[in-house]
């Protein structure tokens, strides 16, 4: 290749790649407002329920969803909002199903972290059992094979969830058919009380990969463009009929297993909302600061209104209890 | 209707090779249902006719093979998977009793799991206690499941078809010690026997028996010694459990004023505690006896033939019951 016509084209790979930040850096501002706006609301007023928080972890859950398309499956894990945002469930959805709203993705049924759902976007839910989102995945995969589409399927656990059996059964058979499925593993370093290194006998989680022969990948889960990069390769895989990849994100978890626990358990915390290693932080090194900071701003805003709106909502009534048992 | 004589495996499989053939969204896995065609061959020739992609053969996995089938059910393709024993649902109980029963309904209607797990129940012949169990009062148990029995290879064929149209998940006991009896089956394809319409197996004035699965069997034998002594029994098999038919329950209730329910799962708390229940709370005036049960011993079940046998009713005892109820 001419040399000028590679100049060129390392600047075009180089804007893509600003963009791609700016892009990113838009969604994990949007998702950080939002856990510091329920934080500051559950500070304040206590909350219906168990909220666990994803400050920290934004950066890793917006890169590796950007990496899918809108028609892609996403079964994300239990540490905030940030995942179904990313997927392009709105805030007013999501609001609505934390407070229990007629707003909500389920009108008022099942809200709490776990159950925000839109199945227009691709965005099927997690379970409430931790770990039970592997054969679920596995299953909407078979579902891509049988008809004949190309839609892959994005798994999201904790390291604590790794655990569990069902991710043998589900990584075994997956691996063997070649479902296109990709694993993200979100290390924070905690199963709620129990350090990694008492879960673990090997450094990585991603380690484990070799035992099905699929690729396992470590990548900086604070760093949201390297996250996008390792998970494009996945999806991209996998799609291709490839099969599935396990990638183990490096994280922090800088609050409690939910928001009030003390941690007793844990002696490098302190009860701080800053965030080591922030992913806006690294991602600002990549768009220009006023651009940064308007996108902050935005956030806020936005975020403010819904969640003022949200508040405003009607509830959901009794009357829910007896619907969707059976269609 | 021009008919078929073939057994209760068969139907099976001709239900489940006609729905495949109809719907290409539906698909099967389980252990060993392709190349060997299930352990109680009735799966067989189906791999052939549909391909590794559709009949699938699994590694040992009941949480996959439940799990996979939720989510393949939530994406758009239909499941019919089996599981090698119905105590299995034990192994896979977050998949069966959370996800499956619950996820319509935590989501808000927004997903729908149109399941059904094959599941191969009851004693067999010395299967031991993991392998023999009738579980279908914990899926009674579960909001969100629907509860099959067929006691016929009619039914089995025509309540099978129905389960994979139906949006809802269904557990679609099967029993393995009816899998070679013989029967009429309807050889259109499109008949189908609905959930919720109890069959009354054989009409009569006396005593109101509800028996299902292979108690169905054992009772209309019963039924039959005991008419020759002039007490006439009117033999009622649901078919479905969840939707349950009281109506035609009731009804009979009404007219023979005494009623038996006769299963093969263990006696307390099984399906039968929450007939009789339910017959007392809507027909106590129309009684003229308690509400009595024949069940299964409340005990596992041993692993040899002779005393498996002892531990779930016989044609003696079921009729020795009535003959007793009778008389109360």
């Amino acid at each position: 290749m001419p040399r000028n016509s590679r100049a060129a084209a390392d600047t075009s790979v180089s804007e893509a790649h600003d963009e791609l930040a700016t892009r990113l850096y838009e969604t994990v501002a949007l998702i950080r407002a939002a856990e510091l706006r329920l934080h500051a609301h559950i500070t304040e007023h206590g909350f219906g329920g168990f909220w666990h928080p994803g400050l920290g972890q934004e950066g890793l859950q917006a890169g590796a969803v950007a990496a899918l398309r809108e028609d892609d499956y996403l079964f994300y894990a239990h540490r905030g909002l940030g995942y179904a945002l990313a997927k392009g469930m709105t805030l007013e959805q999501l609001f609505g199903d934390l407070f229990a709203k007629v707003t909500g993705s389920t009108r008022g049924k099942g809200g709490g972290t776990v159950h925000f759902v839109d199945p227009s976007i691709g965005v099927l839910g997690q379970g409430g059992t931790l770990g039970s989102n592997f054969p679920l995945g596995a299953g909407a995969a078979i579902s891509s094979q049988i008809l004949g589409n190309d839609r892959v399927t994005a798994v999201f656990f904790g390291d604590g969830a790794a655990a569990r059996g069902t991710f043998h059964e589900s990584a075994l058979q997956a691996s063997v058919w070649k479902l296109p499925v990709v694993w993200i593993c979100e290390n924070n370093g905690w199963a709620i009380s129990a350090p990694i290194a008492k879960q673990s006998p090997t450094e990585h989680i991603a380690d484990r990969a070799a035992a099905y022969g699929v690729p396992g990948v470590v990548v900086d889960g604070q760093d949201a463009l390297a996250v996008n990069a390792v998970v494009v390769e996945a999806v991209q895989r996998a799609r291709e009929g490839g099969g599935p990849t396990l990638i183990e994100a490096k994280t922090l978890r800088i609050r409690g297993h939910y928001e009030g626990d003390r941690q007793p358990y844990r002696d490098d915390v302190e009860d701080s909302l800053d965030v080591p290693r922030d992913p806006l932080t690294l991602l600002r090194e990549h768009v220009p600061p006023d651009v940064a900071d308007a996108l902050d701003g935005r956030a806020r805003e936005r975020v403010d209104a819904t969640f003022d709106a949200t508040m405003a909502a009607e509830a959901a009534t009794p009357d829910v209890i007896f619907e969707d048992v059976w269609v | 209707m021009s008919v078929q004589t073939i057994n209760y495996a068969a139907a099976i499989n001709q239900a489940l090779a006609e729905e495949m053939r109809r719907d290409a969204r539906v698909w099967m896995m389980g252990q060993d249902i392709g190349r060997m065609g299930g352990v109680f061959g009735v799966t067989r020739g189906l791999l052939e006719e549909f391909g590794a992609a559709r009949v699938r053969d699994t590694t040992i996995n009941e949480t996959f093979i439940v799990g996979g089938a939720a989510g393949a059910a939530m994406t758009g393709t239909i499941p019919v998977v089996e599981l090698q024993f119905a105590d299995f649902i034990l192994i896979a109980g977050d998949e069966v009793f959370h996800k499956l029963a619950k996820w319509r309904y935590v989501h808000g209607g927004a997903l729908k799991l149109p399941v059904v797990l094959r599941l191969p129940t009851g004693v067999l012949g010395g299967a031991g206690a993991e392998h023999s169990q009738s579980l279908e009062a914990m899926a009674m148990h579960t909001p969100g499941l629907k509860v099959v029995l067929p006691a016929t290879p009619r039914d089995a064929k025509g309540l099978l078809k129905t389960a994979i149209r139906d949006p809802n998940p269904v557990l679609f006991f099967e029993h393995k010690s009816l899998y070679r009896v013989k029967g009429e089956v309807s050889v259109s394809e499109d008949e189908l026997v609905p959930f919720g319409q109890a069959a009354i197996r054989r009409a009569g004035r006396d005593v109101t028996a509800i028996a299902t699965g292979l108690m169905v069997g054992r009772t209309l034998e019963a039924a039959e010694h005991l008419a020759g002594d002039g007490i006439e029994v009117e033999v009622i098999d649901p078919r479905t459990l969840v939707p349950l038919d009281m109506e035609t329950i009731l009804a009979s209730v009404a007219r023979t004023a005494r009623a038996v329910v006769v299963h093969e799962a263990v006696r307390t708390a099984g399906p039968g505690a929450e007939i009789a229940a339910r017959i007392q709370e809507r027909a106590f005036f129309d009684l003229d006896a308690p509400v009595w049960r024949v069940a299964g011993t409340d005990t596992p079940i041993p692993q040899d033939p002779v005393l498996e046998q002892a531990c779930i009713p016989s044609v003696a005892e079921i009729e020795t019951a009535i003959r007793e109820l009778m008389r109360v």
